[in-house]
């Protein structure tokens, strides 16, 4: 029905034009731009990576004669085969370590209460809040202490310190979702605590579990900051370090550091084409079904 | 329980003493400690003794300390004092699986990642049972549930009465020494729940353990116990038979929340009408009979002014009462509204002197044939040998 303001023309044209703006080809359009926009360097980088060095400079979208000599010259010749490695032990380890501490801490976060149980929860958030570089002077004389410099372990450290607050705060989450009532009923059931733990809680909490492993090592995989601090050679550079360093070099050679950087983004690229379930379900912190 | 011994039955229900007790609370107090440091007492002092395979009932209104006492009896909760006994053995400092308890809970906590037969036979697989006996006891469980169609299932794919007969596979299958049940109905819709209750008899009948049964529904306790616990605020307020604690409830707690519609209380001042106890309330007065005169008379306490309960059961429209009705049974009564239930009907009425009184208001269930409309002042009677008196200092039932 038409208001009081409106003839029924008008009214109709009104809805006409929205139905356009609500149709399938305006949403699309704009889901197109949006994807291009976020798609496109990446698009763009992994072109340049085949292209010749001489083939970057020339002002074409495809590389005119592809070639892999720019992951030849990046891996092989400058030997960042071995960041590449890096980046494996160290996002893996770091992994390991962040999911074994941070998974119990966040059950006991959930459901036990303890004398300043909520100020030590809120620390824990604390120290996700501070700008990292904040951070970076003290760790790096902590790890010249310490002899860490230059070793995979002082750049897991970091990792470890930098994203177990945020399992533990995922993992808090996710076991708050889970009904105290099943850990009661484990225990009823003739569970120790540990054992309704095991058997129970962690089987049920297992989608959540996988997120925060995914979310942690991706996480890991890209950190760029304390690796950098603590890393200057290739016994400890992870890949985006080691990419970064093409960017001092005299005659910056494009096709080479397009090509290590796509050797970066690709663990990531599969980690989210297997397991976006999980980083969806990590991001928004809820377990369904 | 209190120390005046009006609140218990004294016998189990069958009256056999020799029963061994199953289960003994003595003295269970409870409290926690709030976050500003004030002490919130949850549970006050509860003993209570619970016979084997009796079905016990506790009953009240939310956070009168019903489920932390069952908690605290399957070792969920550890009571600040008091001792607790199962089957004879101080419990104290156990843990839930060392103390042969089954429970099933609110929302029934099925291990959703388990199957049904996963679900009923973990009880038994923790506790390293041969596969054999496992295989055996959970297919006799859930025959016996009538759930065996569902044993491949997940609890997702069940619905919420067949859930609930889960929730009791994996207690009964280990056959434990006492089942505790923690508003088990209360997830269900209400025809489910009917049918569940009249199953939970059933099998209690048939498997006759000792149970501890919390709900807030009255209906659920009178139906299902041997003996109903009633709480409030933490307390013991009765200890009894569900009939004793619907005709002899032992305070006006007890009075107020046993039965539906609720028991209707009148302030009222005594005085002798010749060899009688005579009431009066704002609006009627009623004389009593002997019997309840003499008991008024034996009472140690002020009887001037006491609390007067009538149950809407204890009323009839004068005018469907056969028998001829003296002077003080019966008083005019303003209608204000006219409920027919089907079997019969509730009236909203108020003294006569009272009509445009709301707060006079009191409820009356009298037989469907009432005349009875809205607006009409009609003449009620009262079954005076079915009222109640309490004392208004203590609220103690004075005739129970």
């Amino acid at each position: 029905m038409a208001g009081p303001n409106f003839t029924v023309e008008q009214y109709r044209r009104r809805q006409r034009l929205w139905n356009l703006l609500e149709s399938r080809y305006v949403v699309h359009l704009v889901l197109f731009l949006a994807v291009f926009f976020i798609v496109s360097p990446l698009i763009w980088q992994l072109l340049t990576s085949f292209k010749t060095q001489q083939g970057v400079l020339e002002l074409t979208y495809l590389p005119t004669e592809p070639t892999l000599a720019a992951y030849e010259r990046a891996l092989i010749d400058r030997g960042f085969w071995r960041a590449v490695v890096n980046s494996v032990l160290i996002a893996t380890a770091s992994t390991v370590i962040v999911m074994i501490l941070g998974t119990p801490a966040g059950y006991v976060f959930s459901r036990f209460r303890f004398p300043f149980d909520n100020a030590v929860f809120v620390f824990v958030l604390f120290t996700r809040l501070f700008p990292p570089i904040g951070l970076v002077t003290p760790y790096y004389r902590i790890v010249t202490t310490f002899g860490l410099l230059n070793t995979k372990t002082g750049i897991v450290i970091a990792n470890v310190y930098l994203w177990l607050p945020l399992v533990i705060y995922i993992m808090r989450n996710f076991f708050i979702t889970i009904p105290q009532a099943l850990d009661e009923a484990a225990r009823v059931d003739g569970c120790t605590k540990v054992q309704a733990f095991r058997y129970v809680v962690f089987p049920v909490v297992l989608p959540g579990f996988a997120a925060g492993t995914i979310l942690t090592f991706l996480y890991s995989w890209r950190e760029f900051l304390f690796a950098f601090t603590v890393s200057t050679d290739l016994n400890s550079m992870t890949i985006p370090v080691a990419t970064f360093l093409f960017v001092g070099d005299a005659g910056i050679d494009w096709a080479a550091m397009a090509a290590a950087a796509i050797v970066a983004v690709i663990p990531s690229a599969l980690v989210v084409v297997f397991f976006q379930r999980y980083i969806v379900v990590g991001l928004t912190g809820g377990l369904k079904g | 329980m209190s120390d005046t011994d009006h609140t218990t039955d004294g016998a189990a229900p069958t009256a056999d003493e020799d029963r061994a007790l199953s289960l003994e609370l003595d003295g269970i107090t409870k409290e926690y400690t709030e976050d500003d440091g004030s002490t919130v007492v949850a549970v006050d002092d509860v003993s209570l003794d619970v016979y084997e395979g009796e079905f016990i009932v506790l009953v009240g209104p939310s956070g009168c300390g019903k489920t932390t006492t069952l908690r605290i009896v399957a070792g969920l909760e550890q009571p600040t004092r008091g001792s607790l006994r199962i089957g004879g053995e101080d419990v104290a400092g156990r843990e839930p699986r060392e103390r042969d308890i089954a429970m099933v809970f609110q929302n029934y906590a099925l291990y959703p990642h388990k199957t049904v037969r996963g679900n009923i036979a973990f009880p038994l697989k923790i506790r390293k049972y041969p596969d054999d006996e496992i295989e055996t006891r959970v297919q006799d469980t859930a025959d016996l549930l009538g759930i065996g169609e569902l044993l491949d299932r997940h609890p997702a794919d069940l619905s919420g009465g067949q859930q609930q007969r889960v929730a009791l596979g994996r207690a009964i299958v280990r056959d434990p020494a006492v089942f505790l049940f923690d508003e088990p109905l209360s997830n269900l819709d209400a025809k489910l729940r009917i049918q569940m209750r009249t199953e939970l008899n059933k099998l209690h009948d048939r498997v006759g353990r000792t149970s501890v049964y919390v709900t807030h529904d009255q209906v659920e306790a009178m139906t299902l116990s041997d003996r109903v616990v009633v709480m409030n605020d933490g307390t013991v307020q009765q200890v009894a038979r569900p009939k004793t604690v619907y005709q002899q409830p032992a305070n006006r707690f007890v009075a107020g929340f046993i039965g539906e519609p609720p028991m209707n209380f009148f302030p009222v001042t005594t005085s002798p009408e010749g060899d009688r106890l005579r009431v009066d309330a704002d609006g009627f007065s009623l004389v009593l009979p002997p019997e309840i005169t003499d008991t008024v008379a034996a009472w140690d306490g002020d009887t001037d002014r006491l609390e007067l309960g009538i149950r809407p059961e204890a009323f009839e429209d004068a005018a469907l009462v056969e028998r001829s009705l003296a002077a003080g049974e019966t008083f005019p009564a303003y209608v204000a509204v006219v409920e027919p239930m089907g079997p019969n009907t509730d009236l909203a009425l108020r003294p006569d002197n009272r009509a445009d009184d709301e707060a006079a208001e009191f409820t009356a269930r009298v037989a469907n044939e009432t005349d009875a409309a809205a607006g009409e002042t009609i003449e009620i009677a009262v079954d005076t040998t079915e009222i109640h008196l309490f004392d208004p200092e203590t609220g103690e039932n004075i005739l129970a």
